[in-house]
């Protein structure tokens, strides 16, 4: 299977802080690759990298064959990538179709538009009812299916989540994933950076492990779901040589 | 005059000044709505925009004709505003955008001054009549007059705000605009280019003070190097009034201030409406700094 | 020359600031005997009077961070007492209520066919601090309302007050004469001579007034109120939680820089013998403002600098260099150029600086430095220790008799429609260390800054040492003995690794803004104190942080960073230290080290709650662990217990197989 996206040896540090080491993914189109670790361990920066918003000190980060690195967020955002913000951050202010506007603002206004629209609110029928309705208004759950909207609106190929379950009732939580699942289905790649590793496992194809800023396990879901030392790696114990 | 003569001629007088404080506050509200920057230069580009009005108007050589009904020195003025706040914020602001603390608003007290000796020196110390380049037409309302410039202040003002309103809520930049006020972050990862977001709110900021300064000298017959600072302080007021950051805030603060400001002089006395306005200023930021509409609570940052 | 310069070199650094400072007075004091041009000592002296205005708005803007755009006001203030007390403006219908203050020669009584009137006839003398005084209260109550607000809204604040002083001078003529301004203000009097219209005698009381602000400015900023404004400056929530009262020192740094501006309007409308409600608008405020941008905000000899050069270029350059383009016109044929006049253009010049210093030099002609005396050779070569602080038992240890517990009871906390904590019941007895540990988002330091009270709790208690700490600022909670560190670590950026845990002990140490500037023996002896316990706390940490004192912690590298912020915390001398994510960032061996280090001042008395996330450094340290997620405890007992509790393990994890079934490993 092709290679969609690609960390090559990125090296990140704020300061002197060395925040990802060494880090090496890799991305297949058409997968569902999920990124899990504790606190602090990388994971929003490795998302930071893939859209722009930090920059790595040495590596390089490649999609479809093309390195982004030095790209602008806006830039890799017309190749194709997408983001479902942590926490959502949708626009508070803004009704819910222009949320889902403006995930489509890299994109002309034509036709396609109308038939992404469709596709939201086929998968979001909630969404559809409250299309006028203040964002900022919604409940959790109800924004994260917008929030996910909003990135589809992107006509992506790849999407980027962070941490979609933060936030949700068990029951939202299980509802997001198994629509998560459909859209990969659909034909998007998905790439996930999640703490709850046993939801992530039960729809990723891949995982990687970071801890500290290194990976520190990787292989297929149905491997790592056995494997003991994904748990020592969450509460800190795995002492990485 | 009798008392409701009275006060329907202030009413006319206050709901043309608070058209133009009205203009120069939006101006403002949306530079800092994206960027949080208090912009004193605004105030003084508002002044630098009456005398290109001025010019603009002589150079078109009118005097009670109908060219000033194309709208052409509106247009030109608003145009040339524009440009010299695009400039302002490339050359002085973009360099400090990622700098913390008051640099970048001591900054646009630095380039107030600039334009104001600017203007001062090249220009002159005495207030320049402004052409007239209306018919001397008014209409009678028992005491109070009408005059056609008023009306056409109201329908300058009333069209560039309604335009703005559209252009914020229904365009593709507008959302953009009020994307990144709401989430700048969030906004970059939408592919909203930040930059051109900013210098597109200081074009469309300084247009309007550009058209504001263009009502002033319609409304007044003259304008002076001075105006940026009187009327500016004022439209000030009416921004913060409205809540600081709120487009129909400003809007409502400006004809507030102006009404005040037609009725202070009229039933108190004018000495005394600065000291009003300023303590209107003073007590919204203690009391209740969202103002009237707004709703960041501007305490710790 | 060069043996001036090699001289020069020899002369250790601590001496060159004294011996400039010296031949800078001297410089000062001879200057109008040498040059004896009076239009140019009257300039002197007017640019000696900036330099005090530029020295006040140091304070304010320069050492606390508050950027005021209405300083004038309170230059007026001062100009308008004295005016007012010692003109003709103001007299009264004498009565016998008077006749003690004519005894005391502050009044006469002018005899007046209708009825006597009363002349009042302060001394200069007495009204430059008085004044001071005066300016001072009315910095207070401007300031009481609205030193809260946000740095560029209090701004705009004190630029409305700025111009509502003037306008209401303006127009309270009976008072003040309106716009017309004061007139027939009595020269000072010194030994029964009038100093008049002569320049000399003004340019020297200027000069004196320079030295004594320089003098108390100097004093202040090496002070505990100084480093009080600089951690207010710096970051205020941190300043706040290391027992700065804030709304105090806020006002304190209006107040004095108010009283500079006071002093100096007496001064100098005591030279002019006049005073107008134009000497005192926006403009003033705004050159004011450039004199310490220049200079450097901050910078005590700096805004003396800067008040300085721009005097000289408006009174002297400007003319020269407007004649030298007038004779460049004339030679190469341009007559527009002879019409150019540079001494009307000092605004633009001011806007221009203002421009290209926020641009290209933030930090002014003489950037501040806070200057502190090196450590000696045996405070810099403590000994290298991983572990345990046998230099610290000679100064009393941490044990308590009082100290019983933090207790937090069923406290909820709401952001919104968000409960971030939802009835969290925390125990920490005294003497223990207890971890918090959590998921991402699961509110531990939520729990922090509740307990801190950087936050507002919806329902619930906290009691500490059996005191309740609910609704108490974040200041007096550190006085109670509850110190902190932040999870992305709050240092006061500019200021050097000592100041920072020097600040730590502001709550601890006494000395006001008078005390500061007097320096009386207490005041030494607690200083020299304070240095002494910070070179200790400093030293706990081996010689990592020791040799390092005096560099700025900007230049730290991240892991010295997260030490300092726990030596700030620990030099209040705490019962209970709240240590959130301390070792975040570490490598393993950093780890490891900063554990121990832990378990050492656990050893000596001191009471832990810890946020930590690696639970090697949990088991190590802790008797017990609570666990958090979304806002609820989930489990609570020895880090081993929970280790292996499955609820623990789904927070963590997720619910399913991966927590299921795990044997420990």
């Amino acid at each position: 299977m092709p290679e969609l996206l690609q960390f090559r040896d990125v090296n990140t540090y704020y300061g002197d802080l060395h925040v990802l080491k060494d880090v090496n993914y890799t991305i297949g189109e058409g997968e569902i690759v999920s990124l899990l670790g504790g606190n602090a361990c990388g994971k929003s920066t490795t998302m930071k990298t893939i859209m722009g918003v930090v920059r790595p000190t040495s590596g390089s980060v490649i999609f479809d064959g093309v390195p982004i690195e030095k790209m602008s967020t806006a830039e890799r955002v017309k190749r194709g990538i997408a983001p479902v913000l942590e926490a959502r951050r949708l626009f508070p202010r803004m009704t819910v179709f222009e949320n889902l506007e403006m995930g489509a603002y890299t994109r002309k206004r034509g036709p396609e538009f109308a038939d992404d629209l469709d596709r939201v609110y086929a998968l979001f029928p909630r969404v559809k009812e409250r299309l006028n309705q203040i964002s900022g208004t919604l409940s959790g759950g109800e924004q994260q299916m917008v929030a996910i909207g909003r990135a589809l609106m992107a006509r992506p190929r790849l999407i980027c989540m962070d941490e979609p379950s933060m936030g949700l009732s068990p029951l939202f939580v299980e509802q997001v994933f198994d629509i998560i699942q459909e859209i990969n289905r659909q034909g998007t790649t998905i790439f996930m950076v999640e703490q709850n590793a046993n939801m992530a496992l039960s729809i990723a194809h891949r995982a990687y492990v970071l801890q500290t800023g290194k990976v520190v396990l990787s292989g297929s879901a149905k491997d790592l779901r056995r494997d003991p030392a994904i748990r020592e790696a969450y509460l800190g114990e795995l002492q990485v040589t | 005059m009798s008392f409701s003569d009275l006060l329907l001629q202030q009413t006319i007088n206050g709901l043309s000044l608070g058209a133009m404080y009205a203009l120069l506050a939006l101006g403002f509200t949306l530079v800092y709505g994206i960027l949080e920057l208090i912009n004193f230069a605004h105030f003084n580009v508002f002044m630098v925009g009456s005398f290109i009005g001025m010019w603009t108007l002589q150079l078109m050589g009118i005097n009670g004709q109908s060219i000033v009904m194309t709208g052409l020195p509106l247009i030109v003025t608003m145009v040339l505003s524009g440009a010299l706040g695009v400039l302002i914020e490339r050359v002085s602001l973009r360099p400090l955008r990622d700098v913390k603390g008051p640099a970048a608003m001591i900054t646009t007290i630095g380039v107030s001054y600039v334009l104001f000796n600017i203007i001062l020196l090249t220009v002159g110390a005495d207030s320049k009549n402004y052409p007239n380049p209306l018919p001397p037409v008014q209409w009678d309302i028992g005491d109070a007059v009408l005059r056609l410039r008023e009306v056409l202040i109201w329908v300058i003002a009333v069209l560039l705000m309604l335009g703005l309103h559209f252009f914020v809520q229904r365009s593709k930049m507008g959302k953009a605009m009020r994307a990144t006020a709401q989430d700048p972050e969030a906004a970059r990862m939408m592919g909203v280019e930040v930059d051109r977001v900013i210098v597109i709110a200081f074009f469309l900021g300084s247009a309007l003070a550009g058209a504001g300064g263009l009502i002033f000298g319609l409304y007044y017959n003259f304008t002076s190097f001075i105006i940026g600072f009187t009327a500016g302080l004022r439209a000030f007021t009416a921004a913060v009034l409205g809540g600081i950051g709120n487009v129909p805030g400003a809007m409502l603060g400006g004809v507030i201030i102006g009404l005040i400001e037609a009725m202070g002089g009229q039933f108190i006395a004018t000495a005394w409406t600065d000291v009003i306005i300023f303590s209107i200023l003073v007590l919204v930021l203690v009391f209740r700094p969202a103002g009237l509409l707004g709703r960041v609570a501007p305490n710790k940052s | 020359m060069r043996m001036i310069t090699k001289l020069f070199a020899r002369i250790p650094m601590a001496r060159r600031q004294h011996l400039l400072t010296l031949l800078a007075g001297v410089a000062a004091i001879a200057f109008p005997l040498l040059h004896d041009n009076d239009a140019d000592i009257d300039s002197a002296a007017n640019a000696a009077a900036y330099a005090t205005l530029a020295l006040g708005l140091n304070i304010v803007v320069g050492f606390a961070g508050l950027l005021d755009l209405g300083y004038a006001a309170f230059f007026a203030i001062g100009a308008y007492a004295y005016g007012i007390l010692t003109s003709f403006q103001v007299m009264p219908h004498w009565s016998g209520f008077w006749e003690p203050f004519a005894w005391l020669e502050l009044v006469r009584r002018i005899p007046q066919p209708g009825g006597d009137l009363v002349h009042f006839t302060v001394s200069f003398w007495i009204m430059l601090p008085v004044s001071a005084l005066i300016a001072a209260a009315f910095g207070v109550l401007f300031g009481a309302p609205t030193l809260r607000l946000r740095g560029d809204y209090l701004a705009i604040v004190t630029l409305g007050f700025g111009e509502i002083v003037p306008i209401v001078v303006r127009n309270v003529d009976s008072v003040t004469n309106g716009a017309a301004g004061l007139n027939g203000i009595q020269a000072p009097r010194l030994f029964g001579h009038s100093f008049g219209v002569a320049a000399l005698p003004y340019y020297y009381v200027a000069i004196g007034l320079v030295a004594l602000l320089v003098f108390v400015s100097i004093r202040l900023r090496d002070s505990r109120i100084g480093r009080a404004w600089m951690a207010i400056r710096e970051d205020e929530i941190a300043a706040a939680a290391m027992g700065v009262d804030r709304t105090r020192t806020k006002l304190l740094a209006f107040a004095i820089g108010a009283g500079f501006a006071g002093a100096t309007g007496t001064f100098y409308v005591a030279k002019l013998q006049t005073a107008t409600p134009e000497m005192f608008g926006f403009p003033v405020s705004v050159m004011i403002l450039v004199m310490v941008v220049l200079g450097g905000m901050g910078s005590v000899w700096g805004v003396v600098l800067g008040a300085v050069s721009l005097q000289l270029l408006q009174s002297w350059f400007l003319e020269d260099i407007s004649g030298w383009i007038h004779d460049l016109g004339t030679l190469i044929g341009q007559p527009w150029m002879l019409k150019i006049d540079l001494t009307e253009s000092i605004e633009l010049i001011f806007g221009l600086i203002l421009v290209f210093m926020m641009l290209y030099r933030r930090d002014g002609l003489i950037p501040a430095t806070r200057k502190q005396s090196a450590l000696s050779f045996e405070e810099q070569h403590a000994e290298v220790r991983r572990g345990g602080f046998p230099a610290l038992t000679g100064l009393g240890n941490f044990t308590h008799s009082d100290h019983t517990g933090l207790e937090v009871r069923d406290i909820t906390v709401r952001f919104g429609g968000l409960v971030a904590l939802n009835k969290v019941n925390l125990a920490v007895p005294a003497g223990d260390v207890v971890a918090v540990i959590g998921p991402n988002g699961s509110g531990k330091s939520t729990l922090f800054n509740v307990i801190t009270g950087l936050t507002a709790a919806d329902g619930g208690t906290i009691r500490f040492d059996t005191q309740s700490l609910l609704g108490l600022p974040p200041h007096q909670i550190l006085r109670r003995g509850v110190a902190r560190t932040f999870q992305n670590i709050r240092l006061f950026t500019n200021l050097s690794v000592l100041d920072n845990v020097l600040i730590g002990q502001h709550a601890r140490l006494k000395t006001g803004p008078i005390a500061a500037v007097f320096r009386p023996p207490s005041t030494r002896r607690e200083e020299a104190a304070a240095r002494v316990w910070a070179t200790e706390i400093l030293s706990l940490f081996g010689n990592r942080l020791l040799p390092r004192a005096t560099q700025t912690v900007s230049h730290l590298s991240y892991a010295n960073r997260r030490r300092v912020e726990i030596a700030r915390a620990l030099a209040s001398r705490p019962k209970i230290l709240l240590l959130d994510e301390p070792t975040a960032g570490m490598n393993p061996a950093e780890t490891l080290e900063l554990a121990e280090q832990i378990k050492s001042l656990h050893s000596l008395g001191l009471t832990i709650l810890l946020i930590e996330h690696k639970l090697d450094v949990v088991t190590r340290l802790a008797d017990k662990v609570v666990v958090l997620d979304h806002g609820e405890k989930i489990a609570e007992g020895t880090p081993d217990e929970v280790r292996r509790n499955d609820a623990v393990l789904q927070a963590y994890l997720g619910r399913g197989t991966l927590a299921e079934g795990m044997v420990d490993a």
